[in-house]
């Protein structure tokens, strides 16, 4: 069993999620989880997949004796778990890191697209969210800790296909702020091929020529269900 | 569950530099939705109750490590909530009550739920289960929700244990492919 042996493995992070690889086997899938990132994102995959199964259990409001107990537990300062972790891309112009994540939970018809851009002290910035209003697929951009360009610039996010020119999909909003982005057909196939997103500075109001003029911020290679 | 997406995110963050507060919201949002798994798990109160406190001990500690491939914060909190309580049903190993797993299989209690607030992904999913026979269904809902493990399973079902495994493995297999559909 090669742990880059990629059907079986996903068998095998099936079995992992779903909790019947037990035994040597399971301690031996959670070593190859820990040297390949490869069989983690299937280890996750599943995790994402299965989550819909508890959608259908009802949910309970635990006695507060729960809390007060967490809280007492907990109640220290600087017990938190500290820097946010988050999986920093190669190509950062700045030093801040973007992360995203794709839902593919569906038939096309319905797919969702989720990411979340954060800087390297672990704020998030925006929220990106792909949702369907009166039959048309839309980018909502959700502003959460993003401040305004500096020197009168702005922020634009830059949809990236595999080949060919980026594709703007407009400026994004500072925090506590939305944006709704209407998505066509053709930009939602790019997404779903290439998975990738930019951000890049550019002059106030967004680039003057159609395609990114100043740098490149964050790049994001989505990942897929 | 009222929290949006980007709520949710700010307040894991929050979390993980040390902010009370923020995680107490954190737990008010995802609190009902993880101690409902434990207790449908576990079918204990006390057992799930203290499993949820070390849940989110476990939240509090480790939100640091979340990030967005585990899937959303709330998607990361139910996995880490499901793993403690499988390791519970673990620890219990040869005392599950197999006639009582065997009455909820012939009384369809373990059938996919039609909530009529059910999320896009809930309907997918209830779809390719329904689609499973039903052997193959019941083997991965008995994993799944009961912590059994391929022999458990065979002793419930009264199947060969070779019969068992193949039906799990047959029964994700087709998962995946209608799930990607």
């Amino acid at each position: 069993m090669k742990p880059d042996r990629y059907e079986r493995n996903h068998a095998l992070a099936a079995e992992y999620v779903l909790g019947t690889l037990t035994g040597a086997a399971r301690r031996r899938f959670e070593t190859w989880m820990l040297e390949s990132p490869r069989v983690r994102r299937q280890v996750w995959y599943w995790e994402r997949r299965f989550q819909a199964l508890n959608g259908a259990i009802p949910e309970r409001r635990p006695p507060a004796s729960v809390w007060r107990k967490v809280r007492g537990r907990v109640d220290r300062p600087g017990a938190g778990a500290g820097a946010w972790w988050w999986p920093v891309g190669g190509l950062l112009a700045a030093s801040l890191v973007i992360a995203a994540l794709v839902f593919w939970p569906s038939p096309p018809a319905s797919q969702r697209f989720v990411g979340v851009i954060q800087n390297s002290q672990a704020e998030p910035l925006w929220v990106l969210e792909t949702h369907a209003e009166d039959g048309r697929r839309r980018l909502s951009l959700q502003g959460v800790q993003a401040g305004a360009a500096a020197g009168g610039k702005a922020f634009e996010l830059w949809l990236l296909p595999r080949s060919g020119a980026a594709i703007s999909l407009g400026l994004l909003p500072t925090a506590g702020e939305q944006r709704v982005a209407a998505l066509t057909d053709p930009q939602l196939r790019i997404l779903r091929r290439s998975r990738t997103l930019a951000v890049s500075l550019e002059p106030a109001g967004g680039s003057p020529t159609g395609q990114p003029t100043g740098p490149v911020l964050y790049q994001v290679r989505m990942i897929t269900l | 569950m009222s929290e949006k997406l980007s709520d949710m995110v700010q307040l894991m963050a929050q979390t993980s530099r040390g902010d009370l507060d923020s995680f107490e919201r954190l737990y008010s949002a995802t609190s009902p939705r993880l101690y409902g798994l434990c207790l449908r798990m576990l079918g204990s109160q006390h057992e799930a109750q203290d499993v949820l406190q070390e849940i989110y001990i476990k939240v509090w500690h480790h939100a640091g490590e979340y990030h967005p491939e585990r899937g959303s914060p709330l998607t990361w909190m139910v996995t880490i909530g499901r793993y403690a309580c499988m390791d519970v049903l673990r620890q219990r190993r040869g005392h599950q009550d197999v006639d009582d797993l065997k009455n909820q299989l012939r009384s369809g209690a373990m059938e996919p739920q039609q909530a009529a607030l059910a999320s896009a992904d809930q309907k997918i999913l209830d779809r390719c289960l329904r689609e499973l026979s039903e052997e193959h269904r019941a083997s991965i809902q008995l994993a799944y929700f009961h912590g059994l493990t391929h022999g458990q399973m065979a002793r419930t079902l009264g199947r060969p244990l070779g019969t068992v495994k193949s039906w799990v493995r047959r029964g994700l297999d087709f998962m995946r492919r209608c799930l990607e559909r």
